[in-house]
């Protein structure tokens, strides 16, 4: 292969070339994206499974609570989910911009012939749309006051979620999260090649549960307190 | 003019090495210095300017579509022939070599012939190699079957892509060279004249597609590969864009023509719809394996095929050809079809057509396996016809396929202009008066990969050529008449498109020109196609201007020279008072209707030579010497 | 030999006709009449250019050469979808019984960055031969081969080969892509050769210089929408695509 060897060189001056072209890259990036996006989704099952501790009562959730807060890994764990958040983020936003920037006329008519779904449609909204959640969220249960939080944290989500207009935010946005996921997830395997004619349909199946679980599981909360009066 | 077909003394198999012993080598510094322009890009022209790069000559290629990757090469369906005798079935390049000379109806040139036997192993191998998908047994070593009516399976094949997979080789095997450098590649460009200087070929005018821009082009040596002629009939199995154009520039520049009438007629074409057809398309005759073909006994009858009794139908190639059935050469299945037609017996709407029935073959080894075997095919045939060939038996007519006539060359692929080599297709080649099936591919990529690597060098290395740029008046003149006719052909503004009028011309080839020839038909043609060029010249219209991207001219260029051509075919065709392979004379057959030759007068290739605007085109012989295979008369029953 | 009783029907087009590379564009209706259920696409296109052309008009310039579904020539993005409304077929392969009379078709070139209108319905595609070059190959120079049989290929590896070798670089994949990613492209020519014998001896250096190529022309990056797969006139699998991932990965990490 003559025609590379020189840009091959040229490529491989900086000690860390690979983990720029990686991330330079249109497929690294994706990877990033997708590696980023499946231990986020990990940590949306494992955030889940605590949270249910709301439907045993303040005593048990916040238990939970506290033990999770004082927990000395805790600011480890914080700070790897807001490096994983911002690699997904950042990377997908920037693909975002390259594959505007990929058709700079467009079609006056655009059909496709049926490989888009729903969820792969909609990835930048939904993205777009739990990020806003994100923020809210952390706002309201993470840097809420530390007295209010540590005194009784069953009782501030409580409180919240009875506001109508927040509950309903609230499920609306994990709408957009099981929307996300449901093509994220899947996505994610086939991004990391992993993609085979006895698995992927498995895969696909397997990774639609799982969305709707997280944002049914989630939503379940806001509904719960929310609209169908829980801890009254 | 003198045709000195340069064939090597001594026994047929060493002629070849014998003579790329006697030829001079170019010494690897010196390859460097010479230039070599290669036009078209199909099997020929890829592979010739891939390893003519390699070697370390500088090259240039042209090509009218977009890529290179898409030349009309892409479309061969069912295989490429080699004398590997993997099957252990008896073959050999002696057999390869004796079929080949028969199947072309002994019009070919021996040497030749044998030399394409000799190589053909090795491009399966080079094929191999590149990557080319070839179809495998479970054990991983290459499948064969026969195919096209040879005896023996020697054909290797992709699927039903074997001409789009080897090009891709041929076209990956150029884009390593383009990206390293040593090709320089230039996309959407017509050849529109060739510069000879000093009797040498020693460059090209052509036209860059998108901008109308004419451009000059010097080398040492001009390779044309521009595949084959048969759009001059409008209706063919070519693509839109293949043309005669700069092989017709070759001839008017001094390149003998030769044995134009030999057209090949393929027997398995989906049959012409309407008026509006744009072209005809082929399917692969391996269907003719497992498929048989057939018409009612008798005349008109109007029942669908499956209502039609077993024993009201005539099998006819089984009938009149046991021993191949329906495996004959495609030239005699494309004329007993035309038969059962000309008697009545053909089906469909139009009554233009036979079947080619399925039925047995799935009943004997399921739909299934029939499908594995010719999906695509019928997926084909059911896209365009709307008719599904699992139930109803196919409808197939024979089209216009391939040319084995074309520029004349020598031994070493050079035309009667020193310089000037011509490869593939467009060379008269070593098919004689028909080509046997996967004979084409093995034939283009064995001129580009395994002959003219030698002869260029002995044509380089024994030479004395003086350094020619652009600047020269050979060039300013061949630039200067193509504008003109480009101007002239923008100035007419008339009312009628390019493409009526090569329809036109079309249907008299097809008529008069067609599977059966006759002294009159020969006749009319050759009366009415210049009243159809004086209507072209008077009444085209050529829209838009020519710089930009301008379809309308370029067609416009193209059926200019298919009427100039159309005419020499026909000519060509009225001096051969005979029979053979795809030519067919009515007043030369048996009482039974098989082709008739006449070996006393015309075991000779016809080359024209032209003689000026205007002036009757001479017509030479190369006389075709047989030293090892005993001339017979093709018998296939 | 047209059946005089045929139904034909009359069409309204709105096609996208733009000069050159640099002048706007925009879509002009045409009416097309005496249009035959058996016409292809390409045939209809033919009709319109001929009443153009006889009325003195500029043709509408559109790529085409086979007209059998093989060279990979035409293109169109027809009523939105790239290469029509069936799928598994080229433009040319479309035929006219799939409209009826009456129907308004609208008609646009393939739309990327990395592919520039040329004029009217005819874009540049020479992108895909400049990724080629970077690696699509197998570098065996002429006569360096040795024989055919030696090189052994499980028939199922290269039936797979030959699935992804299909392609026929059309760039519907690019077209229907919603990012105008070419990686169906690049993942076919990887795939082929990643599968086969032939292709391992530059297999890490094939996978990050085509990657390399394909950034450099500007296509998009891959969402995984499957509007490639489901535009593929020969039906190449977005399998393909997760293969050429994994052997990017393996290449980026592996590679020296």
């Amino acid at each position: 292969m003559q025609a590379t060897e020189t840009e091959e060189k040229a490529c491989c001056r900086p000690a860390d070339c690979r983990l720029v072209m990686l991330l330079e890259s249109s497929i690294g990036k994706k990877i990033m994206v997708a590696l980023a996006g499946l231990f986020l989704s990990f940590f949306l099952l494992v955030h889940l499974a605590g949270n249910l501790f709301m439907f045993s009562g303040a005593g048990a959730f916040n238990h939970y609570a506290s033990a999770l807060a004082h927990n000395e890994l805790l600011p480890v764990a914080e700070i790897g989910l807001v490096v994983l958040f911002l690699v997904h983020i950042a990377l997908a936003t920037r693909a975002w911009f390259i594959n505007r920037a990929a058709r700079p006329v467009g079609y006056q008519v655009y059909a496709g012939k049926g490989g888009r779904t729903a969820g792969s449609r909609s990835m930048a909204v939904t993205g777009a749309l739990v990020l806003v959640f994100l923020l809210v969220h952390l706002k309201t249960f993470r840097f809420a006051p530390a007295a209010v939080r540590e005194a009784d944290l069953f009782a501030l989500v409580v409180r919240r979620f009875r506001s109508p207009w927040y509950s309903a935010f609230y499920v609306l946005a994990l709408g957009g999260l099981g929307l996300h996921l449901s093509h994220g997830v899947q996505s994610a395997f086939q991004t990391l090649g992993l993609n085979h004619p006895r698995y992927t349909p498995l895969i696909k199946k397997l990774g639609l549960a799982f969305a709707v679980l997280i944002a049914l599981g989630f939503m379940s909360m806001p509904i719960y307190f929310g609209f169908l009066g829980g801890a009254k | 003019m003198k045709l000195e077909s340069k064939v090597p003394s001594g026994p047929i198999a060493q002629k070849w090495d014998k003579h790329r012993f006697d030829m001079k080598l170019v010494n690897p510094a010196n390859k460097r210095k010479f230039k070599v322009l290669v036009v078209g890009t199909g099997l020929a022209g890829s592979s010739a300017a891939a390893s003519l790069a390699e070697l370390g000559y500088q090259v240039e290629v042209f090509c009218v579509q977009d890529s290179p990757r898409r030349a009309h090469s892409i479309a061969a369906q069912g295989g490429i022939n080699a004398a590997k005798n993997y099957p252990n079935d008896g073959d050999s390049v002696w057999r390869l070599f004796y079929d080949t000379v028969k199947g072309g109806d002994f019009r070919s040139r021996e040497a030749n012939v044998y030399r394409l036997a000799q190589v053909s192993n090795s491009i399966i191998d080079q094929c191999a190699a590149q990557g080319v998908p070839f179809a495998r047994e479970y054990g991983g070593t290459l499948s064969n079957r026969s195919f096209g009516g040879a005896q023996v399976s020697r054909t290797f094949y992709a699927r039903g892509q074997t001409g789009q997979q080897l090009l891709l080789g041929a076209y990956s095997a150029l884009m390593r060279q383009v990206g390293a450098g040593t090709v320089k590649m230039h996309v959407r460009r017509e050849m529109l004249d060739l510069v000879v200087v000093d009797g040498a070929a020693r460059g090209v005018v052509v036209r860059d597609l998108t901008t109308g821009a004419l451009e000059r082009h010097a080398g040492d040596a001009v390779l044309l590969c521009t595949g084959g002629y048969g759009n001059v009939f409008y209706l063919s199995t070519n693509a839109n864009a293949s043309n005669v154009t700069a092989a017709w520039r070759a001839y008017k520049r001094g390149a003998a023509f030769a044995n134009p009438c030999f057209t090949q007629i393929h027997p398995t074409c989906i049959p012409v719809s309407g008026d509006h057809q744009s072209k005809l398309t082929l399917m692969s005759e391996s269907l003719r394996n497992d498929g048989r073909v057939w018409v009612p006994k008798t005349k008109g009858d109007p029942r669908p095929a499956p209502q039609i009794p077993e024993d009201e139908r005539d099998y006819y190639l089984e009938r009149k050809y046991p021993a191949f059935g329906n495996l004959v050469p495609r030239d005699i299945a494309s004329r007993a079809a035309k038969q059962m037609i000309d008697d009545g017996r053909g089906v469909g709407k139009t009554g233009l057509s036979v079947y080619l029935d399925f039925a047995d073959a799935i009943k004997r080894v399921g739909e299934d396996k029939v499908r594995e075997k010719y999906g695509n095919l019928f997926d084909m045939y059911h896209h365009i016809t709307d008719e599904n060939p699992y139930h109803t038996p196919m409808r197939i007519y024979p089209a216009v396929h391939y040319a084995m006539g074309g520029l004349w060359v020598d031994y070493n692929l050079m035309t009667t202009i020193p310089g000037l080599f011509c490869l593939g297709e467009a060379n008269f080649s070593d098919h004689g008066a028909n080509r046997l099936g996967a004979s084409a591919l093995m034939q283009g990529l064995a001129d580009g990969y395994f002959v003219i690597p030698y002869t260029i060098g002995g044509y380089l290395g024994a030479t004395k050529l003086p350094k020619v740029t652009t600047d020269h008046d050979a060039f300013k003149e061949a630039e200067a008449s193509s504008w003109e006719r480009t101007k002239r052909l923008l100035a007419i503004k008339g009312r009628r498109t390019p493409q009526d009028l090569h329809r036109e011309l079309g249907k008299v080839m097809w008529n008069d020109v067609g599977m059966a020839r006759s002294a009159a038909s020969l006749g009319d043609a050759i009366r009415k196609i210049p009243e159809i060029r004086a209507e072209f010249w008077k009444n085209v219209s050529v829209t838009a201007s020519n710089e930009e991207f301008n379809q309308t001219l370029e067609r416009a260029g193209r059926v200019a020279d298919f009427l100039e051509f159309g005419e020499l075919l026909a000519k060509d065709a009225l001096a051969r008072e005979e029979s053979c392979g795809g030519h067919f004379r009515v007043e030369h057959q048996t009482a039974d209707g098989e082709a008739e030759r006449d070996d006393e007068k015309f075991t000779h290739v016809a080359a024209w030579e032209y003689k000026g605007e205007g002036k009757e085109p001479v017509r030479h012989q190369e006389p075709l010497v047989y030293e090892n295979i005993h001339v017979a008369t093709r018998s296939y029953a | 030999m047209a059946d005089k009783n045929e139904q034909t029907m009359n069409l309204t087009l709105k096609v996208w006709r733009q000069k050159g590379p640099q002048e706007p564009g925009r879509l002009v209706e045409y009416k097309v009449t005496g249009v035959s259920p058996d016409m292809s696409f390409l045939e209809m296109l033919d009709v319109l250019n001929e009443q153009l052309v006889s009325r003195g008009e500029d043709a509408v310039a559109f790529d085409h050469d086979c007209r059998e579904g093989i060279c990979g020539m035409c293109s169109l993005m027809i009523d939105g979808r790239a290469h029509g409304p069936d799928s598994a077929a080229t433009t040319c392969q479309l035929h006219m019984r799939r409209y009826k009379d009456g129907d308004t078709v609208v008609i646009e070139p393939f739309r990327a960055k990395g592919f520039p209108v040329v004029k009217d319905l005819v874009v540049d595609r020479s992108a895909f031969d400049r990724i080629m070059m970077a690696g699509g190959f197998v570098s065996v120079g002429t006569g360096a081969a040795c024989d055919a049989n030696s090189i052994l290929v499980p028939k199922e590896k290269a039936d797979k080969a030959m699935d992804a070798a299909a392609c026929i670089g059309c760039g519907a994949c690019v077209a229907a892509c919603p990012n105008a990613a070419a990686m169906l492209f690049v993942a076919a020519k990887v795939s082929q050769y990643a599968l086969l014998p032939q292709g391992q001896a530059e297999r890490d250096r094939r996978a990050l210089a085509m990657r390399k190529a394909m950034d450099a022309e500007g296509f998009g990056h891959c969402t995984n929408e499957y509007e490639c797969e489901a535009a593929c006139p020969k039906e190449i699998k977005v399998s393909n695509i997760a293969r050429l991932n994994r052997e990017f990965l393996r290449a980026a990490v592996s590679a020296d």
